[in-house]
């Protein structure tokens, strides 16, 4: 199961009111290619995608939100793991694409290729439903339960190194700015609420 | 101090939290400001969060925005050091507002010889971050100052910095006189 095949495997089940924030890398031209909807936070920043995920979760109970992980994001911020392990945010699944590799600069090992298990250190840190899968099949079951079942997960998706050769015409075309203006502005709508007014107020 | 007492500051400081509409207080817990974490985290109006690391704090202040909330990180000013890459990547990738408020350890006659180097390093990250900041040192100050910091950053599109000292922390940093 490479990372496209994992993503073609869940993607069925992220809805367009699902808000949902990923890791940086080649992740960007697989989901940008696969979402539903401008739902998606782009984070530009290693290491902090579960923590923004976290800040959605709260401050939107009522909503489904979700962190697509990487190891090296995750590798990068391990003490997210306990705060996620304290507050629980029963509206939160984070999916890891643990490939052990970092992909994007040419595939020097991450440390889960030598002996840390992400899952193993999220159920020591107090995260519930802390689980390994390795093929797509399991991958969308034990997601779509997550996603459901009222309480937060925590879904480690191994695999194997290989990036789609999306065609550049397909690639992920927006800056970091444009992400957040197309998200924050799916946001409003979708909430009903104004979080950057377009005008000056006087 | 008994523990039933709450300073002035720390009562002016939850009180201006709630007037400025913040509803999630991300921290990691220091003395300076120890009735702040404690008011906050008793508090049912206020989601607060304790974390473990200072770089957590920037992505739960971007979320929260970006869920049409507001929310402030809380540290000592040794913190900035810690969250400079995430506030420096959600300020310049992103262009995402966010408030910050740190007590300032070692402000001038700092008597803890281990607390100097974070005076020493506090401005200069801030501003090399671009990070606009303000100090606040007397009660009557700090309900504007939280209600101006989320306008400036808001309106700029940018972190904010307030920094607690003077009469506005447990007890001033320095040495009495």
């Amino acid at each position: 199961m490479q990372r496209i095949d994992a993503f073609r495997a869940i993607a069925p089940l992220i809805a367009a009111d699902d808000l949902v924030t990923t890791s940086i890398g080649a992740t960007w031209d697989d989901w940008w290619n696969l979402k539903p909807a401008d739902n998606t936070f782009f984070t530009g920043v290693l290491g902090s995608v579960t923590s923004t995920a976290l800040g959605l979760a709260v401050s939107l109970p009522h909503r489904r939100i979700v962190a697509f992980e990487s190891d090296g994001s995750m590798l990068m911020n391990t003490g997210i793991l306990c705060t996620l392990g304290a507050e629980r945010p029963p509206n939160l699944t984070v999916l890891v694409f643990d490939n052990g590799i970092y992909e994007n600069i040419g595939g020097p090992p991450t440390l889960t290729s030598r002996n840390t298990d992400l899952a193993r250190m999220a159920d020591g840190a107090g995260c519930l439903n802390c689980e390994t899968v390795r093929d797509p099949e399991t991958l969308a079951a034990r997601f779509a339960a997550m996603l459901d079942d009222g309480e937060m997960g925590y879904l480690v998706a191994r695999i194997e190194p290989g990036k789609h050769p999306w065609a550049w015409e397909d690639r992920k075309p927006t800056d970091g700015i444009e992400d957040k203006y197309r998200f924050l502005r799916y946001v409003e709508r979708l909430e009903g609420v104004v979080i950057h007014p377009g005008a000056p107020q006087n | 101090m008994s523990g039933d007492t709450v300073p002035e500051y720390a009562r002016l400081f939850v009180e201006g939290l709630k007037e400025a509409d913040v509803g999630v207080v991300a921290a990691l817990p220091e003395s300076l400001l120890a009735s702040v974490y404690r008011l906050c985290a008793a508090d049912n109006a206020i989601r607060y969060i304790q974390v473990s690391n200072e770089g957590d704090m920037p992505g739960i202040c971007a979320g929260t925005y970006l869920a049409g909330k507001r929310a402030l990180m809380i540290m000592e000013n040794s913190g900035i050091r810690q969250c400079c890459e995430p506030v420096a990547r959600l300020a310049f990738q992103h262009a995402l507002p966010m408030v910050m408020a740190m007590s300032y350890r070692g402000e001038w006659g700092e008597q803890n010889w281990w607390g100097h180097n974070h005076a020493q390093t506090m401005a200069p990250i801030l501003e090399a971050l671009r990070i606009p900041h303000r100090l606040v040192t007397e009660p009557d100050e700090i309900k504007p100052a939280i209600k101006r910091a989320f306008k400036h950053a808001d309106g700029s599109n940018w972190p904010v910095a307030l920094v607690f000292s003077g009469n506005c922390v447990e007890r001033p940093a320095y040495a009495a006189d």
